[in-house]
């Protein structure tokens, strides 16, 4: 068990019940699933999810002309203002993804999926603290 | 003899090429489509075979003796069925099942083991990366691992995202992972 019977808090949120929620793969780019609150993010052959209330950061940075970069910062425990607080004592002996970079030959593409991960974190990060709010 | 699949993928750093497999009495063949990459594994060599459910899809993982981690994509549910037969049958091996981490966690386990690293979240796989591919590990500070793959435009030329570094953070409080066990 994975915390799923526990209460809902921010600290428990889960993008994907099952693998048949997935969106199907679009070739292997980076994707967003404003439905799930998930990025996909394309790992050996597989897209990965994760929740856009781990991530922490999201900038991109042209390197040449073709190709440009982005990268996914992720929250760990100890950093300031980290929201897995709760989760980080809970799970002491987790270790963390901290960070993924990947290099794109679509610039267009990637601006676009920095752009859709920040609201979409923005609009999340809203709602549950409305949700707090209201639970208080 | 065996069975063949036109349209199956084999999943690396840089992305994934499609190509065909071929599963026969002495082991698999896939070709990559066009000509070019080939990979054979002969049945003496395997070490461990997994499925994996993925999305629209699933995975046949194939890890050898010599630290090799295929990932083979591309199969349909009745695709395992059969070939999980046939691998019972005619090359005396039965794979494992495996299970891919879909809840969206940053954190978990991490288990090597030989080549492979493998993100485990709540004993589910979430990722796996092979350290074959890895040119170079750093610390950074005292408690972040950054692992920064070979960059090779020739794999995955089809691809546009493709990943270039990994970091791992590790706390205080893990045990797990003391000196420079994780620089392999």
């Amino acid at each position: 068990g994975d915390g799923r019977a526990a209460a809902k808090t921010a600290n428990d949120l889960v993008s994907y019940k099952s693998v048949n929620e997935l969106p199907p793969p679009r070739g292997m780019t980076i994707q967003i699933d404003q439905k799930h609150d998930a990025i996909l993010v394309p790992v050996y052959g597989i897209m990965v999810p994760f929740h856009v209330a781990t991530v922490k950061t999201v900038t991109s940075q042209q390197e040449t002309n073709r190709n440009c970069c982005i990268r996914i910062v992720f929250n760990v425990p100890g950093t300031p203002f980290t929201p897995h607080d709760a989760n980080s004592l809970k799970n002491q002996s987790a270790i963390y993804l901290k960070e993924v970079s990947f290099r794109s030959k679509d610039s267009r593409h990637i601006s676009e999926v920095v752009g859709l991960i920040k609201t979409l974190r923005r609009n999340v990060m809203a709602r549950e603290s409305e949700r707090a709010e209201r639970a208080t | 003899d065996g069975h063949l699949f036109n349209s199956i993928s084999l999943g690396g750093r840089g992305g994934s090429n499609p190509g065909q497999l071929k599963v026969h009495s002495g082991g698999i063949v896939w070709k990559k489509q066009g000509g070019g990459k080939a990979v054979e594994v002969d049945k003496s060599t395997f070490l461990e075979l997994t499925w994996m459910k993925v999305p629209r899809s699933n995975q046949l993982g194939v890890r050898t003796k010599d630290g090799l981690n295929y990932k083979f994509t591309g199969f349909r549910d009745q695709d395992v069925a059969s070939l999980t037969t046939f691998f019972q049958s005619s090359l005396g091996t039965t794979p494992q099942e495996k299970q891919l981490s879909v809840s969206g966690k940053n954190w978990g386990e991490v288990d090597l083991n030989e080549n492979t690293l493998t993100f485990l979240v709540g004993a589910k796989q979430a990722f796996e990366i092979s350290l074959t591919d890895v040119a170079q590990t750093q610390l950074q500070g005292k408690n972040d691992v950054l692992l920064e793959f070979h960059v090779d435009d020739t794999t995955g030329a089809n691809e546009k995202d493709s990943l270039m570094e990994i970091s791992f953070h590790i706390p205080n409080s893990n045990t797990q992972f003391v000196g420079d066990e994780s620089n392999p």
